[in-house]
C-alpha cells in the first residue's frame, strides 16, 4: 500500500513530463486561431450599394440603416455583433467580408462602432433623393438602362408611365 | 490620473470575480478556459475569487434579465474601489441578441444608467466583445482594463464615393 502511496504521484510526474508545456504564449505569441474562426466583418466602401440587405438579414441588429436628407449611413455596431456571418454570405455586391479581427476590446462604446456613409442622388424630375448613388451606378452598369431613365425616382417614373399610357389611347394630358 | 494610481496598485495581480446576469453560459465557459493552464491568465496574476468583496475586476456576462437585476446591483455594490468591470460578450456589451426582449435590460451600457441612479459608480468598463469572446480575447480585454496594452480598435468612418 505504501509503494502505491508513493508510486501514484511519480505516475503522474511522468504523465507531465511526457505532455510537456501546452499553455499558450498568446499576447507574446500568436493566437490559437484556426480556418474557420469567424471574427469581426469589414465593409469595403468601394463595393458597398447601400442596399441594406445585410441590415435585414443580421440576427441581433447590429447592421443598422439609417436615412437621413441627403445620406444614408450603415452603422456597424461590433458590441453586438455575434459574428455569424450572414451579411457576408446575402451582401449581394461581396462588399463584406468576414475578417479574423478577435482583439475588439474597448474602454468606449463609441470605439466598436463603425459607419458607411453613402451619398443619395436626387431624382432629375422632382430633385427629391430617393437611392444611394453607388446603387444606381451599379445597377446602370449591370442592366442596360439608360441613365435618364434610371435617375428618376418611382414616383416620377409612374406619372410618366401613366402619361405615355395616356398619350398612346388618345388622352390630353 | 487619481485612477491610474489607484489601478497601479491592482494591476500585480488583479483578482476577478465572475458575474454571470442570464448569459447562456458560453462565456463562462470561456471564461474557465481563460483561467486553466491552456491560455493560463494567472501569468498576469488573475485570480477567481469567490466573492465581490475580495474582487478587483468583475467579469460580467449576460444581458442582465429583470430577474437577476436587483442581485447584480447588490454585488456590483459590494465591490471595493477602484470597480473596473469587464464586459464579457455580446450581450452584455450591447445586448447582443436579446437586444429589444421584454425581459432583458439590454447589457451593461443600460445598466450603468441604472446603477448611476442607485449611487454606484463603475470606475473603468472594458467592453471585450464575441460571442462568445475568444479565451485569447478575454486575456486581451483584461490588459488594455489594467493598462498593459492600447486598445486596437477605434471609431471608423467611411465614405464611399460615387
Amino acid at each position: 500500500m505504501q509503494v502505491n502511496r508513493i508510486a501514484a504521484p511519480l505516475k503522474l510526474l511522468t504523465i507531465a513530463f511526457k505532455t510537456g508545456r501546452v499553455t499558450k504564449k498568446y499576447p507574446f505569441g500568436p493566437p490559437l486561431i484556426t480556418e474557420a474562426f469567424r471574427g469581426a466583418i469589414s465593409i469595403d466602401p468601394a463595393k458597398c450599394w447601400g442596399c441594406g440587405a445585410c441590415v435585414l438579414v443580421c440576427p441581433p441588429n447590429a447592421l443598422d440603416i439609417i436615412f437621413e436628407k441627403e445620406k444614408i449611413v450603415i452603422e456597424y455596431f461590433k458590441g453586438r455583433c455575434i459574428f455569424c456571418g450572414m451579411c457576408a454570405d446575402t451582401c449581394p455586391a461581396n462588399a463584406i467580408t468576414v475578417t479574423k479581427e478577435f482583439e475588439l476590446a474597448a474602454t468606449n462604446l463609441e470605439d466598436l462602432k463603425e459607419d458607411v456613409v453613402h451619398r443619395v442622388s436626387k431624382c432629375a424630375v422632382c430633385g427629391k433623393p430617393f437611392a444611394p448613388a453607388a446603387e444606381l451606378r451599379d445597377v446602370m452598369k449591370m442592366h442596360p438602362i439608360t441613365e435618364e431613365y434610371a435617375n428618376i425616382c418611382p414616383d416620377c417614373r409612374r406619372k410618366r408611365t401613366a402619361r405615355a399610357f395616356g398619350m398612346r389611347f388618345g388622352a390630353s394630358i | 490620473m487619481k485612477l491610474e494610481e489607484k489601478l497601479k496598485s491592482v494591476r500585480r495581480s488583479p483578482w476577478v470575480f465572475h458575474l454571470n446576469s442570464g448569459s447562456c453560459n458560453a462565456c463562462d465557459i470561456e471564461i474557465l478556459d481563460a483561467l486553466t493552464p491552456y491560455f493560463d491568465a494567472e501569468r498576469f496574476g488573475v485570480k477567481l475569487v469567490v466573492s465581490p468583496r475580495h474582487a478587483d475586476v468583475v467579469l460580467f456576462t449576460g444581458p442582465v434579465t429583470r430577474e437577476v437585476l436587483p442581485k447584480v446591483i447588490r454585488a456590483l455594490r459590494a465591490v471595493p474601489r477602484p470597480r473596473v468591470v469587464a464586459a464579457i460578450g455580446s450581450c452584455a456589451v450591447g445586448g447582443g441578441i436579446w437586444w429589444d426582449t421584454y425581459s432583458t435590460i439590454g447589457g451593461f451600457p443600460k445598466l450603468q444608467e441604472i446603477l448611476k441612479r442607485y449611487g454606484v459608480e463603475i470606475d473603468r468598463v472594458v467592453y471585450i466583445p464575441g460571442c462568445p469572446a475568444r479565451p485569447e480575447a478575454i486575456v486581451y480585454g483584461l490588459l488594455v482594463a489594467l493598462g498593459y496594452v492600447k486598445q486596437k480598435v477605434s471609431k471608423v468612418v467611411k465614405t464611399v464615393e460615387s
